[in-house]
């Protein structure tokens, strides 16, 4: 599908109450596709994994960043080819703009030997050492100083490269932020921190997290990190500010920061129906700011048809549903090989 | 060839590895133009400059973390931690981070951190802390701990070279009370080996850090009643299995040093590995010789009841001797 903003603009579906994304007319269209194809394909592949887990087929836990996935594929596509990201669990589109296919990604979930981890660890823990992916940890803002670490690696090579890592309103309680912050701004590092701001932290509110609610506030201020707040939910619009903010780290000006609002439409986690958030909210949320639904209405708007957009749709369907297939038929890990590969240069001791 | 210190030979290291590879970078508290707390780095800002002997914030859970990052990009970072006691505010990125991230995706984390350890200098219970048991049995991390001046240089060079994450112990008492020829510059220890410091047959002393110089001095002492072998470990984690057990097999009686605390550290695990797989070569119990489990005391008379003295590690081995 191709198609051209200045195409005639049909009006989005009567009764329809999605907001459409912004205009963005900054966005050029390839990369409007592109946006829409990522958000589907998260959203896809965490419907299709929460169903998985319910039938038993994926084992541990289950985490998916509905209502997030603007936040993911918008900031993940900002990124430039050489550099640098340390996505946490709610960023599945982050991989795939990286390069990542959903084949990848499931082999991770179901543990098969072929995947990114090779069964050593499970769900949104892995990443890529040839994409310069960093793998998430489930100690939450561990990440943070990792990412200013490379961004100081990349200042000190004078290479234009930028390092770039999310973390949530609950992360944000963590002594982590504040040394890693701390860090980024003292040594001036091209680092980019994308602020998740779901409202929940697990079951906890973000006002049980923080006095002042304001996280870009709070890093302007606290930090002296230049932090701009974005609607989350719009991809468009997390697209173009985290891009300004990579091109500033990249032209020397330190650390940024982009704080994007949103809302966790699920549960933390697939054990969770997130009973105690603001239902009222939610049911608002879905109807209105559904990040894929803003963003098709956008599409629409910018003059692509229905049907246009139903093989968009349809496109996405298949892709997941060839990467589930691709991945279940993947061999399961080898158990003889537990003594492997736990230091890149082994030693003698290790036979045990 | 002249002679330098256990310190000196600390810095001699990081000035040629930093020479011989420009990957090689310096990063902690008070590194940079004061040359760190103890004067380690005392002259490398000069010779350096600030990209590659930085100075940070109090934050050893943040600039650990950093050091991995840098680290992953191809780096060869040395962290210095002031004090090893202060591993515990870095714990988080030492044992989930460095220690797991190459075993799950295959990215390489090639760090040193050196923390200077051990008591002896009225520390207290801050600041001459050996909680390199803390690290040892975690896989994906190398613990080495050099016991005298050449080691202190060969190890360290061996482990800036390393593609792993290794913690460097080097033990503050013997910063200065260790003098000795300087070591060349091609000199290198491999990491995850252990040396005979000294021949012996009657028992055997496996020790490593300030203990290889207790144990050497003691061996001199007891000449005329005892031989004995002295096992300078090295590498702390993992074990060099092989040279511990052939050195009970040859003396059949073994006393394990260490300056820790006595349930927590290296000694436990060797004294399981001569239990499990030695125990027919012994004459007697395995021994530990290790300071009793408590925090490190302060005033001079608690210290120095509380660490091993060649007094109480003669008395200790002549009970061994007896069984």
């Amino acid at each position: 599908v191709s198609y051209s903003p200045t195409d005639a603009a049909p009006e989005p579906p009567a009764g329809s109450l999605v907001e459409p994304a912004a205009e963005a007319p900054e966005v050029p269209a390839e990369i409007r596709l592109a946006l829409f194809r990522l958000v589907l394909l998260q959203r896809l592949v965490e419907e299709r994994i929460m169903n998985l887990y319910r039938q038993g087929r994926i084992p541990g836990s289950v985490y998916t960043g509905r209502g997030q996935e603007a936040v993911a594929a918008g900031a993940g596509l900002a990124l430039g080819p050489d550099d640098v990201v340390a996505p946490v669990n709610r960023e599945m589109a982050c991989h795939f703009a990286r390069g990542a296919d959903v084949s990848e990604v499931l082999r991770n979930y179901l543990g098969r030997a072929t995947g990114p981890t090779g069964g050593r660890d499970g769900n949104m823990h892995f990443g890529s050492r040839d994409r310069n992916v960093f793998a998430l940890v489930s100690m939450l803002g561990t990440l943070i100083p990792v990412t200013v670490g490379a961004a100081l690696a990349f200042k000190r090579r004078g290479e234009p490269r930028v390092a770039l890592t999310f973390f949530g309103d609950g992360t944000m309680s963590t002594g982590d932020v504040h040394e890693g912050l701390n860090l980024a701004v003292v040594l001036q590092v091209p680092a980019v921190f994308v602020m998740q701001n779901n409202g929940y932290a697990y079951s906890t509110p973000i006002a049980r997290q923080m006095a002042n609610t304001n996280m870009s506030e709070r890093i302007r201020g606290g930090w002296g990190i230049p932090a701009e707040r974005v609607d989350g939910t719009d991809a468009l619009a997390v697209y173009a500010s985290v891009l300004g903010a990579i091109e500033r780290a990249r032209d020397g000006q330190g650390p940024q920061a982009v704080e994007a609002l949103s809302l966790r439409m699920d549960g933390h986690a697939a054990h969770d129906d997130g009973r105690y958030m603001d239902q009222e909210k939610r049911r608002t949320f879905a109807e209105r700011f559904d990040p894929v639904e803003r963003l098709a209405a956008r599409l629409r708007l910018d003059g692509l048809r229905i049907d246009q957009i139903e093989l968009l749709r349809q496109a996405a369907v298949d892709e997941v549903a060839a990467g589930l297939a691709e991945a279940e038929a993947a061999p399961a890990p080898d158990p003889t090989t537990l003594l492997d590969g736990v230091y890149a240069t082994p030693l003698e001791g290790m036979t045990r | 060839l002249p002679q330098i210190t256990y310190l000196e030979s600390v810095q001699r290291a990081l000035t040629d590895a930093m020479r011989a590879d420009e990957r090689v970078f310096v990063i902690g508290e008070d590194v940079g133009h004061f040359g760190g707390a103890f004067g380690v780095t005392k002259g490398l800002y000069d010779e350096f400059g600030e990209s590659r002997v930085i100075d940070t914030p109090i934050a050893e859970e943040g600039f650990v973390g950093a050091a991995i990052g840098a680290a992953w990009m191809g780096e060869r970072p040395v962290v210095e931690l002031q004090f090893a006691d202060f591993a515990s505010c870095a714990f988080d990125p030492i044992v989930t981070l460095a220690a797991k991230t190459y075993w799950r995706t295959g990215i390489r984390i090639p760090m040193v951190i050196r923390m200077p350890s051990g008591g002896g200098i009225r520390g207290g219970p801050f600041h001459a802390s050996s909680p390199e048991g803390w690290f040892c049995g975690t896989a994906g991390l190398k613990v080495v701990a050099p016991g005298s001046v050449a080691d202190a240089y060969g190890l360290l060079r061996s482990a800036i070279e390393d593609d792993d994450p290794v913690l460097y112990f080097e033990h503050k008492a013997l910063y200065r009370r260790l003098r000795d020829e300087e070591p060349d510059e091609s000199h290198r220890v491999p990491i995850g080996k252990a040396r005979i410091a000294r021949s012996g047959s009657d028992v055997s002393v496996v020790t490593y850090g300030s203990g290889v110089d207790l144990a050497l001095r003691v061996a001199d002492a007891m000449a005329g009643e005892a031989s004995l072998e002295v096992v300078d470990l090295r590498t702390l984690w993992p074990l060099d299995r092989d040279t511990i057990l052939e050195s009970v097999a040859r003396t059949s009686r073994v006393l394990v040093l260490q300056e820790a605390a006595r349930s927590i550290g290296v000694a436990s695990a060797v004294c399981a590995l001569i239990a499990s797989e030695g125990f027919e070569q012994l004459d007697a119990p395995p021994a530990i010789h290790a300071p009793v489990d408590t925090p490190v005391p302060f005033a001079a008379e608690l210290e120095d009841a509380y660490l091993p003295s060649s007094d109480s590690l003669e008395r200790e081995l002549r009970e061994l001797l007896a069984y």
